[in-house]
């Protein structure tokens, strides 16, 4: 009974009813009101058929729970896409840097590896080139050529000086502009300089020539078996 | 419920149906007039705020030698530039957190101390003019000055990047390479102030104007959309112009023997006080040019050191007199038309005078007439003998072989102004050139014609095309242009396997015996010393030098050929034989060439 109250009390009354039922014994048991003979309440109840029918809680919370994962996930994309352009953006100005290191790096490569360069650095080792070569023939082992030590002054190309130039050695200056007035305006400029006691004791320092780099491991030597 | 209430109820609903439907009806306007009505100008505004439009380089292609040696390269250089309208004092946040405030002049300081100028010259560029907004502090410095000046933080400077040409390995074949300047069928007016110099420049001069096609990239243009921190809008970027690296121009010099080879022979033209001076190294088995040397040369970093009519490739563009080294064409000639051989026997006098009256006399006087063959004549460089053994054949034959020989086209390299040689048809000959043509007077060729012609006698007879370029190689490593190798037989191998041998007697018995001479080898080469012209029609007294020669003499791998001209302290080809003797020792060397193990044929040279 009270069961059936509460179901009845907690839901809207229905519209339209099609089934009446009539409980003949319906009495509402509120503590402390006295009642006189109340009049008997006639009241609408659904048929256990409706009440199955009617939807419940239960499809209500996995609707709104599907709608609120919805707007997460979608939320959870967009941040992830708009991270990911972030991201992209710092690798690509990442790369971009790299590639600057690449750049200087291999220009830097080309121009040692230049002839002139090598040639200059065997030298200052020390180094001749020999100009009688000798081949040991491994079909018969006959030597071919007359062997013959070489001597610096046979064996110096460039006896010390490089004579074909290589200006991309040289540091690379860049091009400084020069203003029309850049005399009056250097003196104007000297004579702030003098007034506010110019500080350029920060200035970096200038870039330092590349130092001869000694080789420290063992000498490659091939592995004979 | 009573009427009353009903009546409020309805009047209520209708009041918010009506405040509902004027804001939809408002709604709906504004929603037509900004999507339909205005839509496109809305569009073409927003789209000017978002959309941002970058620059991909398609970077002008490498130039490299055969093993991949950067001989030229395209890289990046900075521009720094400012608005000295606002140009102020500045706080710096250093790495500790803490400001410092930085002022103009300081900062000019720094930015000179990286630049190497004085404070005072960067802080005149930017206070030159106050009143305006761009002004160029410096242009073309490198990475690592553009790093430290950009990690200055200071506001307002600039950055723009520029492609460059640079060339690692400067003036090795620097000729040959060539350089970048001002595009000379662009039209001066259709130019853009504003671009950079060095956007328009082409290739003016060697590979680099040859090959200019293969080399240029196109310049992509990407548009994308960005949010207020300018960063991309995911999805919204959109390549317009998909940028095109150029290609890499691949050619046959090996880079390391281009050098010796020029080190060499400037090393000998200052020895000997000569005025300018080439050799050419060629592959005889594929027609390939190893290295191509010049003197004077050019260093493409920094063409303006060397004055303009110096610039180019001699080897290629200027043809002169070979002189003695022609002779082996003559001697190819008659022994071709089967009008002598090897062992042809000749009373070869000190002065010669033909049938026309025409005269030539030998370089070293003798009373009585040498009795030499055929190869003694080439041994002994006898103008009159080769000019008694040239006059077997007419005129007009003698012209055919010339031209048979393609001395007188230039050759398949396409070099940019490239010379053919210089020779006037045979009915143009007057007697004395119809004499002197015959070793190498009246006649003009440029070295690698002369490279040529030892190629093809090297070659069993088969003269190959001259190449100086692989061909051209594009992004995804397909090579294109690679040029056409088919040989052709100019004579029979016989006949080039004679004159071979004759020309070996020169190297195992001539004058310069001892120069040209390599141990273990057996080479086979030949001396020349012309008489230049004077520029007047008559010749002077100064001499181009010259060897050109083919090892080993049993199975000619490479020619060397080098002509040295006007040199003081030797007027002779000693003058350019050591330089043939080293180079070729060089060549022998790194290209592994075993040393010979058939005897020579040792021809006799008299009777």
């Amino acid at each position: 009974m009270t069961n059936l109250a509460g179901a009845t009390m907690s839901r809207p009354r229905p519209a339209f009813a099609q089934a009446v039922a009539v409980d003949p014994d319906f009495d509402l048991d509120l503590p402390g009101v006295e009642h006189p003979i109340a009049p008997r309440r006639i009241q609408v109840v659904p048929t256990r058929q409706q009440r199955r029918a009617r939807p419940k809680i239960a499809y209500a919370a996995v609707v709104v729970a599907g709608v609120l994962a919805i707007v997460i996930t979608q939320l959870m994309l967009s941040i992830g896409l708009s991270d990911g352009a972030y991201e992209i953006s710092s690798l690509q100005s990442q790369q971009k840097e790299l590639d600057r290191t690449n750049q200087t790096l291999s220009e830097q490569y080309d121009s040692l590896s230049s002839p002139q360069n090598l040639a200059a650095s065997a030298e200052k080792l020390g180094m001749v080139a020999n100009s009688t070569p000798v081949y040991l023939r491994l079909s018969d082992g006959a030597v071919l050529g007359s062997p013959a030590a070489a001597t610096g002054a046979t064996g110096a190309i460039t006896a010390g000086q490089s004579l074909i130039p290589n200006a991309s050695l040289n540091p690379v200056t860049g091009t400084p502009a020069t203003a029309a007035d850049a005399t009056a305006a250097a003196a104007a400029a000297a004579a702030a300089a003098g007034a506010t006691t110019a500080d350029t004791a920060s200035a970096p320092p200038v870039a330092e020539a590349p130092a001869d780099i000694p080789w420290t491991g063992a000498l490659p030597s091939p592995t004979t078996r | 419920m009573n009427t009353a209430a009903n009546r409020t109820t309805r009047r209520r609903a209708a009041v918010a149906v009506v405040a509902v439907m004027a804001v939809v009806a408002v709604f709906v306007v504004r929603l037509v007039s900004i999507q339909i009505v205005q839509a496109d100008t809305l569009n073409a505004e927003s789209f000017d705020k978002l959309s941002a439009e970058t620059t991909s380089y398609g970077l002008r292609g490498d130039i490299v030698d055969e093993d991949g040696t950067v001989l030229a390269t395209t890289v990046l250089r900075y521009d720094v530039t400012a608005s000295p309208k606002s140009v102020t004092d500045f706080e710096r946040t250093g790495d500790d957190g803490k400001s410092v405030d930085v002022t103009a002049l300081q900062a000019a300081g720094e930015v000179a101390a990286i630049i190497g100028q004085t404070p005072e010259q960067v802080y005149g560029i930017l206070t030159a003019d106050p009143s305006s907004n761009h002004v160029v502090v410096v242009t073309g410095i490198d990475v690592d000055a553009f790093r430290a000046i950009r990690d200055l933080e200071i506001p307002w400077l600039y950055y723009e990047s520029n492609p460059v040409r640079t060339y690692p390995n400067g003036a090795v074949a620097g000729s040959v390479v060539g350089f970048m300047g001002e595009d000379p069928d662009a039209d001066p007016n259709a130019a853009d102030p504003a671009e950079a110099p060095g956007e328009s420049e082409v290739g003016v001069s060697g590979v680099e104007q040859m090959q200019n096609q293969c080399l240029t990239g196109t310049d992509g243009v990407e548009t994308y959309e960005r949010g207020a921190d300018g960063v991309a809008i995911p999805g919204s970027s959109e390549t317009v112009v998909q940028a095109q690296q150029g290609g890499t121009a691949v050619l046959t010099l090996d880079s390391d023997l281009q050098w010796f080879s020029q080190q060499t022979l400037l090393a000998r033209i200052q020895e000997t006080g000569a005025a300018w001076g080439t050799v050419v190294v060629q592959e005889v088995k594929t027609g390939k040019l190893l290295a191509v040397a010049d003197y004077p040369s050019v260093d493409p970093n920094d063409v303006d050191a060397t004055p303009a009519d110096q610039r180019g490739s001699i080897a290629f563009q200027s043809p002169f007199e070979p002189g003695s080294t022609f002779k082996a064409l003559t001697a190819a000639s008659v022994l071709d038309a089967g009008l002598a051989d090897v062992g042809t026997q000749v009373e070869a006098p000190f002065i010669y005078t033909d049938a026309n009256g025409a005269s030539t006399r030998d370089s070293e006087f003798h009373v009585d007439p040498l009795r030499l063959t055929f190869a003694g004549v080439m041994q002994e460089s006898s103008n009159t003998g080769t000019a008694m053994l040239g006059e077997l054949l007419s005129s007009q034959q003698r012209y055919d072989y010339i031209e048979k020989f393609h001395m007188t086209k230039p050759s398949e390299v396409g070099f940019p102004a490239e010379s053919g040689g210089i020779l006037a048809p045979w009915q143009d000959w007057d007697d004395q050139t119809n004499l002197t043509t015959t070793f190498g007077q009246g006649v003009s060729n440029t070295a690698i014609q002369i490279a040529s012609l030892y190629q093809t006698l090297g070659n069993g007879g088969v003269r190959l095309p001259v190449q100086l370029l692989e061909g051209c190689k594009a992004e995804d490593g397909t090579m294109t242009g690679a040029p056409d190798a088919t040989g052709e037989q100019i004579v029979p191998s016989t006949v080039s396997t004679d004159v071979v041998n004759m020309l070996e007697t020169v190297v195992s018995g001539g004058y310069a015996s001892k120069e040209l001479s390599i141990p273990g080898y057996r080479v086979a080469a030949k001396t020349g010393t012309a008489q230049m012209s004077d520029g007047s029609g008559a010749y002077g007294d100064s001499y181009i030098t010259s060897v050109a020669g083919l090892a080993p003499a049993e199975d000619p791998q490479y020619v060397v050929s080098v002509t040295i001209a006007k040199p003081v302290t030797i007027e002779s080809a000693l003058a350019a034989a050591p330089v043939f003797q080293k180079i070729m020792s060089q060549v022998l060397k790194e290209k592994r060439v075993l040393p010979s193990t058939v005897p020579s044929p040792d021809l006799p040279t008299t009777y």
